[in-house]
């Protein structure tokens, strides 16, 4: 009898939901994303994590963004957003003549004063130090009328283009002028915000899932994709399990051992591999252990740096981590920058001449309890492990027993994210054992590797002025770029600050319904607006239509 | 009767401000900044972080916090969130507390109703093949791990035979505007998975309650005089038998109620279930003082309450617990 009673209300549904499927184009659909992160603040002053940043790349536009060769240095190759077309009146003006039909989603239309708000607040040092320092080159952003911008550099270097593009994503000066920046991450507007992109928001539910919704009057095209919810699950296997059961569409972080396997097995996805700008490496800390005022007594050594690296093994290391889905990184430098090629070969496994060095610089086993000691001081220093990583979890072990061969005693000192993040904050580490998400572009550098970064995200208080003249000369020179480069990053590895251990592969699973499918490394998202369904294989949630505003 | 009722009021009441005290200071002495993770995640600037410090009294004294805590409980209000900022604690827990009930409750009805009837069988199949292959089957569940269980039931149930979704409460692309029957079936579909792992992992303490009171129950004379009238085996066994059994499984209750709103960690996390649990656990890594405190206080709040009803509902089923 209840099944009876619950069949006619099903069959009901199916057959409007058939109707309604009907009338909508055949190649449009809808998308299920998962995110291990939450993208809590999705606003581009308020980025951070990588999370917020794929979500507000589906919100917000920038002026250009760079096309599918990620030359960066070159504007010719950037493909126009809010910025219809830009010329140069010389080395140090660039101008852009933003496109009339750009709309904020409540309808104003995107202007030159929103760009100059924008490039204001993110260069003001006192709002975001680390942005500022990026934007340094930056003299002056005006606008000589409404839809044009002209920003004028201080100095010409090949990466102004992309400093003025990448770097600030443009907010509704309208809304958001009244809002004093101390209390702007907790404005209205950014429990609501109002974009640009060719997703508008729809609802948050926090801890479970966010919803966008496509803008039909997208200026660039109206999107096929019409509906993007954002699923949240902090656990790995919860985020398989979606996966592998259909309920998702789209995810980035298919662990690389177990993930191909177990997703080969499910025809309704392909995996999609892209070189990622993620690093993971072995910070040293220059400093004593918390006390940033004394020179570390064993780490402020570059010889026991370096004998530290020859040391370490980085082939079965990766390879147990990451499977064939890793490439060797040789300085802060990921696979997917253009750099890339530059870097020069960095130390290779040696542990014979890693011992002879740290012999020359007395460290020896006096004792003979098989760990090397100097002036009584044993060569004993605490790696610290954020426990939440699965990755590094695998590979602090390895680590620890491949120096001890050394007679170099290592502490894995796992710790959860808050004290993590503070000690990694307060100098409170020996080694840590760092992941981070870098810049396209290789002049992101500068925030974590000189000595302006030091105070920011350069916790390991690595300054050398020769490296920080030699990277500018990079960033900056016009001629000579791969052979300045190739020096500076020769002259950071003679220094070794940090052993820099691998940068990852991104497994991208996708649905195979998709059309057009490409996934940018800077931002995986940012083209689904671009993306279609086939009609021929369209599934029961592509006949769902955008949810009411 | 009234004194009694008043004196153990007092005692609940003392109890749980005890707990609250005690939850507040312990939560502090934890290392970590609780403004940390929302700097990295929310690459915010020095002043917003000053700002969010004072909004949160994170620069007061210990005892000025508690003081300020104290006032916003007496108003209701548990202030905001850290990690959800600006959201406030009450709407997080509004939000969360109907997720974990529904689990909660449903794990408690299925090994209240399924547990006792089993446990009962049991008694009454004693040293049978049935009662000895289910009190196997219910200590192997109960042996299990839950995560572990979760995860298997998830590979076959949801990936090889695609009968139910492998995670969530509902279904993300549900429309808005769908109807409560669409609702009703999808939660179901969702909630099988995640209720029947938690109950296959903790059943057998019901059923193994409910058959050692049968059994001793069964052996009292009264017993044997309800058969000698000449009462049927079901009267005998669910009249007279059974509601004696009440007693110690009304305890078990207060045992297990506050499971309703402390939600199960490992089971929400593989299920990706949003309730209590995965908030605190989130609030755990996040140092979110003010969530943690929040759902602390609920769970608190639900022991001290489950702990006095079952002491008045045994009262009611055995005078003699009140006179002695």
């Amino acid at each position: 009898m209840i099944a009876r009673r619950l069949l006619a209300p099903a069959l009901l549904l199916a057959l409007a939901s058939v109707a309604f499927a009907r009338q909508r184009p055949t190649d449009h659909g809808s998308m299920v994303i998962m995110m291990g992160g939450e993208p809590s603040t999705p606003i581009p002053t308020l980025l951070g994590m990588k999370a917020n940043n794929d979500v507000s790349d589906l919100l917000f536009l920038r002026l250009a963004r760079p096309g599918a060769g990620r030359r960066i240095a070159d504007e010719r190759g950037y493909e126009p957003q809010l910025a219809r077309t830009w010329s140069r009146r010389d080395s140090l003006t660039l101008i852009f003549e933003l496109d009339p039909r750009a709309r904020w989603h409540d309808g104003v239309p995107v202007t030159a004063k929103d760009v100059v708000w924008s490039f204001a607040r993110l260069r003001d040092s006192t709002v975001d130090p680390a942005r500022a320092l990026l934007l340094r080159h930056v003299a002056t952003v005006t606008a000589e009328n409404d839809h044009r911008v002209v920003l004028r550099f201080r100095r010409a270097y090949p990466e102004q283009f992309y400093d003025a593009t990448w770097q600030v994503q443009p907010l509704p000066a309208h809304l958001v002028d009244t809002i004093p920046p101390s209390r702007f991450a907790g404005s209205a507007f950014v429990q609501r915000p109002v974009g640009n992109g060719p997703y508008r928001w729809v609802r948050r539910e926090p801890g479970r899932q966010l919803e966008l919704a496509a803008v039909p009057s997208f200026f660039l095209g109206a999107p096929k994709i019409d509906r993007v919810v954002v699923l949240f699950a902090r656990d790995a296997d919860a985020r398989m399990n979606l996966l592998l059961d259909g309920s998702v569409d789209a995810y980035e972080g298919v662990p690389p051992v177990s993930g191909p396997p177990r997703l080969a097995r499910s025809p309704a996805y392909r995996i999609e591999t892209q070189p990622s700008f993620d690093l993971v490496y072995l910070l040293f800390n220059q400093r004593a252990y918390g006390d940033r005022t004394r020179p570390h007594p064993i780490l402020s050594d570059a010889d026991v740096r370096r004998a530290l690296a020859m040391g370490l093994d980085r082939t079965p290391l990766l390879h147990s981590t990451y499977g064939a889905y890793a490439r060797t990184a040789d300085a802060p430098v990921t696979g997917a920058h253009w750099t890339s090629p530059l870097v020069p070969r960095g130390v290779g496994y040696d542990p014979s001449g890693a011992r002879a060095l740290l012999d020359r610089r007395g460290w020896m086993d006096h004792d003979g309890d098989g760990i090397r000691d100097k002036n009584g001081v044993p060569l004993s220093l605490r790696l610290n492990l954020f426990s939440s990583s699965p990755t590094r979890t695998i590979m602090a072990p390895q680590v620890q027993e491949q120096l001890r061969h050394l007679g170099v005693q290592i502490e894995i000192v796992r710790l959860e994210g808050a004290v993590w993040s503070a000690r990694r904050a307060g100098g409170e580490f020996d080694i840590d054992f760092s992941g981070t998400s870098m810049d396209p572009s290789p002049s992101g550098i500068v925030q974590s590797w000189t000595c302006a970064g030091r105070g920011g995200s350069n916790v390991g208080q690595y300054c050398n002025p020769a490296v920080d003249s030699l990277l500018e000369r990079a960033m900056t020179s016009t001629a000579n770029t791969p052979a300045n480069w190739r020096a500076a990053y020769a002259a950071l590895q003679r220094d070794m600050p940090a052993v820099f251990l691998a940068s990852p592969v991104t497994l991208f699973a996708v649905h195979t319904r998709y059309r057009n499918v490409t996934i940018r490394p800077e931002s995986f998202y940012s083209s689904i607006w671009r993306w279609s369904v086939d009609p021929a294989r369209r599934i029961a949630r592509d006949g769902l239509g955008p949810t009411a505003r | 009767m009234s004194r009694w009722l008043l004196r153990r009021l007092l005692q609940a009441a003392l109890t749980f401000a005890v707990a609250i005290i005690l939850l507040f200071f312990l939560m502090r002495l934890a290392p970590g900044d609780p403004l940390s993770r929302l700097a990295a995640d929310r690459a915010m600037s020095e002043r917003e972080l000053e700002f969010l410090r004072r909004r949160f009294g994170l620069n007061e004294p210990l005892g000025a916090q508690f003081r300020a805590f104290l006032g916003g409980v007496a108003q209701g209000d548990l202030g905001p969130s850290i990690e959800h900022y600006p959201e406030r604690v009450t709407s997080l827990l509004a939000s969360r507390l109907p997720a974990t009930l529904l689990l909660g409750g449903t794990v408690l009805l299925l090994n209240f109703t399924l547990g006792t009837w089993l446990g009962v069988r049991q008694a009454v199949r004693r040293g049978s093949r049935f009662d000895r292959w289910l009190t196997r089957l219910a200590l192997a569940g109960y042996a299990t791990p839950s995560f572990w269980l979760g995860l298997v039931l998830v590979a076959f149930v949801s990936h090889r035979w695609r009968l139910l979704p492998a995670a969530q409460m509902i279904d993300p692309l549900l429309p808005l505007d769908a109807g409560p029957w669409v609702r009703a079936l999808d939660l179901l579909r969702h909630l099988i998975l995640p209720a029947l792992t938690l109950s296959l992992t903790s059943i057998a303490i019901m059923m193994r309650h409910q058959r050692a009171a049968m059994l001793a129950v069964f052996r009292l004379e009264y017993v044997s005089a309800a058969r000698a009238r000449g009462l049927t085996e079901r009267r005998v066994l669910w009249r007279h038998a059974w509601r004696n059994t009440l007693a110690p499984m009304i305890t078990l209750l207060g045992l297990w109620l506050p499971i309703l709103v402390s939600g199960s960690l490992f089971v929400e996390a593989i299920f990706n279930w949003p309730g209590l649990g995965s908030l605190a656990n989130d609030a755990i890594a996040a140092r979110d003082y003010p969530v943690l405190l929040g759902t602390a206080m609920l769970v608190s709040g639900a022991v001290v309450l489950a702990a006095l009803l079952a002491d008045i509902g045994y009262t009611l089923a055995d005078p003699r617990v009140r006179q002695g």
